[in-house]
């Protein structure tokens, strides 16, 4: 099929390449944000700042080009649904980015404090849930496959109910003090890694939009009866 | 009401009373359209419906008959020779094409706009005015006044309605000839190309005239410009050209609401044109 706007998909696929970058970055982020406050490396815990400043240096330049395809190409159809969550994915990546700064920053405030190797396991948990998320989210994205970003609420649901749980374990570290104020620290943690994978939930949502031009979060999709059915 | 009586049989087209209701009934049922000129085919088995006080527009690629199809609704293809039309236009239930049907009365009912201004070499006044003396209308100063401001041109030219419409700007000139089809009481108006002339900022002028008419218009615009069929209209036919063993022909290929049309159509081929992956 001739493209009589292939300058215009050039550019649309040099900006999808970008997010894809960013999601890259974002899953290493995790991994080294969640070993940087398990193992209390704070080198690890500074290499993911700087990992979230080319972050954010990529989502600024990201951002002017998206303002600039719209101005000048007013894409429709397909191209506009694209551009829609190209929007979208970049903001929720720049802000799972944020999150893993935030898990990093606990590495460096807890430095020297006792720990509770029962929710350093649940935390390394976590990561090891979130991480697939985000990658399944992005994969559903690159092959335009609702179904496959449909599977996202169910790999949700085991990262949410550790997180709900959080704070129990944290009860049960009993009362020394500077126990009790890493395992607070932990529940920020925790926190942080449930909202990335709300994030890759949200990208999923994003996904199914792009392939079938219809807006539904997936708890509103499962009330409507639609989707894989969780 | 003017209607012609023919020897047979007498069929009117109504002057209904514009419709204020929040409902948008249907004014046009197109079914089977199919119109050839001499042994080529322009366009085939067009079904389509359109509703009162929407702005409807028809896009496509050049040869692909949405301007055939425009000019079946006031039965314009009547003025070409061998120009043959098929299947069926009821507007409000009629055939227009009933023999019985006087297709003069149709075409003030049913008014159009043309890709050119056009105004007549006359005054401004008359130019508006021209139309509603035929339609035997007495207040031509109140007709030529009305209509002048509903098509926001009256400000402008309120202290020169004597001088020439030849002499106003393209913008201008294609106001006065909305302001002209507007003074015949029309219930339609039927738009091909009609900012293709004007410069971006007539052209806005022009696209806001229309979504503040339609309140009490039909409006169905025939353009290239698909920013603006998305800007200005509330459904959109896409047609396309079908390449066949007998020829080129015209086809709609995609009618939906606008929004539907230009963000997730349904038809692939749709897609492909409106996102520029086409030949």
């Amino acid at each position: 099929m001739p493209d009589v706007r292939s300058h215009f998909h050039q550019e649309l696929e040099r900006l999808e390449q970008a997010v894809l970058d960013v999601s890259d970055r974002c899953d290493r982020m995790i991994g080294m944000a969640v070993e940087a406050v398990c193992a209390g490396d704070l080198e690890l815990a500074e290499r993911v700042v700087a990992e979230d400043n080319e972050i954010d240096r990529i989502y600024l330049d990201s951002h002017d080009r998206w303002i600039e395809l719209m101005a000048r190409q007013q894409p429709m159809g397909s191209d506009l649904r694209l551009m829609s969550v190209i929007l979208h994915l970049n903001v929720t990546l720049e802000r799972s980015g944020d999150q893993c700064v935030n898990i990093a920053k606990m590495a460096q405030v807890t430095e020297g404090l006792p720990r509770s190797e029962r929710i350093v396991s649940q935390i390394r948990e976590m990561g090891d849930l979130v991480r697939p998320m985000l990658r399944t989210a992005v994969h559903a994205f690159i092959r335009r496959d609702a179904e496959e970003a449909r599977l996202l609420p169910a790999m949700d649901e085991p990262v949410d109910r550790i997180n709900r749980n959080m704070y129990r374990e944290v009860v049960a570290c009993g009362p020394d003090p500077k126990l009790l104020e890493w395992a607070t620290r932990m529940m920020m943690v925790s926190r942080a890694l449930e909202r990335i994978g709300d994030q890759a939930v949200d990208i999923g949502e994003q996904v199914v939009f792009l392939v079938t031009g219809e807006y539904h979060e997936f708890s509103e999709e499962a009330f409507l009866g639609r989707g894989g059915g969780d | 009401m003017e209607s012609v009586t023919k020897p047979d049989r007498e069929v009117r087209v109504e002057a209904k009373p514009r419709d204020t209701s929040d409902s948008h009934e249907t004014v046009f049922e197109i079914a089977g359209l199919t119109v050839t000129y001499g042994s080529v085919t322009a366009v085939e088995g067009v079904n389509l419906d359109i509703r009162s006080r929407e702005i409807t527009a028809l896009i496509g690629p050049s040869g692909c008959g949405k301007s055939t199809v425009l000019r079946c609704l006031n039965r314009m293809n009547d003025l070409i020779p061998s120009a043959r039309v098929g299947g069926k236009v009821l507007y409000h239930g009629i055939d227009i094409y009933d023999p019985g049907v006087d297709p003069v009365e149709v075409r003030r009912r049913i008014g159009m706009v043309f890709q050119k201004p056009n105004p007549f070499p006359k005054s401004i006044y008359e130019n508006v005015a021209y139309g509603a003396r035929i339609a035997g209308i007495r207040d031509l100063d109140g007709v030529v006044e009305e209509s002048l401001r509903k098509a926001a041109l009256w400000d402008e030219v309120k202290d020169k309605l004597d001088t020439s419409g030849m002499a106003l700007s393209g913008g201008q000139q294609q106001r006065l000839c909305i302001a002209r089809a507007l003074a015949t009481d029309p219930d339609v108006l039927l738009m091909d190309e009609p900012c293709s002339a004007l410069d971006p900022i007539a052209t806005l002028r022009i696209e806001e005239l229309m979504l503040e008419l339609k309140d009490e218009y039909t409006f169905v615009i025939v353009t290239h410009n698909m920013q603006q069929a998305a800007r200005v209209s509330d459904r959109t036919a896409f047609f396309s050209i079908e390449v066949t063993p007998q020829g080129r022909r015209g086809r709609l290929v995609e009618y939906d609401r606008t929004e539907k049309i230009f963000t997730s159509p349904s038809q692939k081929e749709t897609e492909d044109y409106i996102t520029g992956r086409f030949g």
